[in-house]
């Protein structure tokens, strides 16, 4: 390593401005958190006043219970829970199976059933959701968490992405854990799935994220307000209540801690996604 | 027969899945194809109508208006999306210290994992003209409120800088991933030949980054027409017209207004785009590698 060498003045005043660029960078993403933080724990009366706020003025979580007894906001999030725990639990089994069926050699149609997989993938699903909630509503799945556990229950990234690890294990293994008489469903459950633990805890983190995030299928398929998930309650609480008044005012406390209720489940586990994610990223991506 | 009952119990495993695309991708593609040459009705027959419902989304002045709002909004997208996430990766490279990278990143990183309801609303409050930080501190320093989100002016600006602000961190990471695999040598090598620093990013770290550029130029391409859950979350009455894009275009017309068939026409006008510019990209860049 050649850091210890000696560096030139110009060298130095690049490092300090770059520092302080990265450092001003860093006060724009860290300073709207901040300020979402404070407001949320400022009292009603408070967050309500004109003021650059990035520590609670007059702590006080009445924005918490406000908004998750009175405006029970605990309602959409148990359906979002369900909807992200259900919905996660099937797509990494479902994700898996489809996986460790596409590395079988000499499967008869095993290319036709890759392609087609892929094929999906080009499809932009905004682009269909007409006929898709079409098809929604010829199931019966409109306003129904099933519908949205259902959307992207299977995903040709998160196939691949198992694909792409079930590929790292030696395929000799399976060959002679066949001849020993194992059927296939034993080798998936008992081989497979406990050596490829960090695909699973990949696509698992990925799916959790978006499920808790899932938008745009609960503006579709749910008018029901007591099946609404969390980001369209959010929604609701943030932009909608904006023009009509409804028969209590909203303070900006209340909108703070219903953003923050909806991202701490992310924030528990963000420590693990680090760990995972730039990893299956490019694993997702190959499609060799 | 023998090979398909060899491996029964591999196609059963798969069965579901494939039920599953065929269900909720294929089936729609389908039906979607079908029911924009349709006159399609909730009750009643659905005659075909040729291209009627093409042709009366491509004479709507109102499409044309959004496709606009598109491609200025996607536009700006693409290119920040591109420029901010190189620049802080080659930004960070410089750095010494480890800490201070692992910070910058963790924290630059975190609000790609939040959805639009969470950032787009974090923004809508901050950009409050009365009560928002962000006019807070343009007061502090002598300037009038703004009203971002209520004014022509700035409306695609504020959807721009916002999608800058969410995804640079997702973006930086994988240019950062590519950097830390670039061989050691090719910087001693050019170390050996008096390379400055600059040098070095210029002629080793910006030339071996070109696999991954063209990766993160195909991802943003094909977001550029499925923009929805930003504009439906930011948008008012106040900016619509300029802020509106295609997808709003087809959420309107198909699930609001339930003008069911030319909203599938949009759709698919999209998806034939989609297809048109994803071939034109790689075409360019396979072009550029000579």
């Amino acid at each position: 390593m050649k850091i210890l060498e000696k560096k030139s003045w110009q060298s130095r005043i690049f490092d300090c401005i770059n520092v302080l660029f990265l450092l001003l960078l860093v006060l724009t993403m860290i300073i709207p958190f901040l300020n979402t933080l404070a407001l949320a724990f400022s009292s009603n009366l408070a967050s309500m006043q004109p003021d650059i706020v990035l520590w609670p003025k007059e702590f006080s979580t009445e924005g918490f219970t406000t908004v998750w007894n009175r405006m029970r906001l605990y309602l959409p999030f148990m359906n979002n829970v369900i909807v992200t725990v259900v919905g996660t639990a099937g797509h990494v089994f479902l994700c898996s199976v489809a996986g460790y069926v596409l590395i079988q050699k000499g499967l008869p149609g095993k290319k036709w059933m890759l392609s087609a997989i892929l094929v999906t993938m080009m499809i932009p699903s905004e682009a269909i959701m007409i006929p898709l909630y079409i098809v929604n509503k010829d199931l019966g799945l409109l306003n129904s968490l099933s519908a949205l556990i259902l959307s992207g229950l299977v995903s040709g990234f998160g196939v691949l992405l198992m694909r792409n690890f079930f590929l790292s294990v030696p395929y000799e293994m399976s060959e002679s854990a066949r001849i020993d008489g194992a059927g296939d469903l034993r080798i998936f459950f008992t081989m497979y799935m406990p050596l490829a633990k960090a695909g699973l805890a990949t696509v698992t983190l990925f799916e959790f994220v978006s499920r808790w995030n899932q938008f745009t299928p609960a503006v579709l398929y749910i008018n029901d307000p007591s099946k609404n998930t969390l980001q369209v309650a959010l929604k609701s609480l943030i932009v909608d209540t904006d023009v009509t008044s409804s028969n209590f005012m909203i303070t900006t406390n209340v909108r703070m801690a219903g953003i923050v209720i909806a991202l701490l489940p992310l924030l528990f586990i963000y420590p693990f996604v680090q760990k995972y994610f730039v990893k299956g990223i490019f694993l997702g991506a190959n499609k060799e | 027969m023998k090979a398909i009952l060899k491996y029964k119990t591999l196609y059963l495993m798969m069965l579901p899945i494939l039920a599953y695309f065929a269900i909720f991708s294929f089936y729609p593609l389908v039906r979607g194809l079908i029911i924009s040459f349709q006159n399609y009705r909730l009750i009643g027959d659905r005659p075909f109508v040729g291209f009627d419902n093409y042709m009366t989304v491509l004479k709507d002045p109102v499409f044309w208006d959004v496709l606009q709002n598109t491609i200025v909004i996607g536009t700006g997208i693409f290119v920040i999306n591109f420029i901010l996430p190189l620049i802080l990766a080659l930004s960070l490279n410089e750095v010494a210290s480890v800490w201070f990278k692992k910070v910058t990143q963790m924290i630059v990183y975190l609000p790609h994992l939040f959805s639009w309801v969470v950032v787009g609303g974090m923004w809508i409050l901050m950009l409050s003209p009365d009560t928002g930080i962000v006019n807070q501190i343009i007061q502090l320093f002598g300037g009038d409120p703004i009203s971002f989100l209520a004014s022509d002016k700035y409306a695609r600006s504020v959807m721009i800088f916002t999608s800058g602000w969410k995804e640079m961190g997702y973006t930086c990471i994988l240019y950062l991933a590519a950097i830390v695999n670039i061989n050691p040598s090719l910087y001693e090598a050019a170390s050996i030949d008096g390379a400055s620093r600059w040098h070095k990013v210029r002629f080793v770290t910006i030339p071996q980054l070109s696999s991954t550029m063209k990766m993160v130029v195909m991802l943003n391409v094909l977001g550029i027409l499925r923009m929805f859950d930003q504009i439906l979350v930011m948008r008012n009455g106040a900016i619509a017209d300029k802020v509106d894009v295609v997808m709003m275009y087809t959420y309107q017309k198909g699930i609001l207004e339930f003008n069911i068939g030319p909203a599938t026409a949009a759709g698919f006008l999209i998806i034939f785009a989609t297809l048109v510019i994803s071939f034109v990209t790689r075409a360019l860049i396979r072009y550029d590698e000579g």
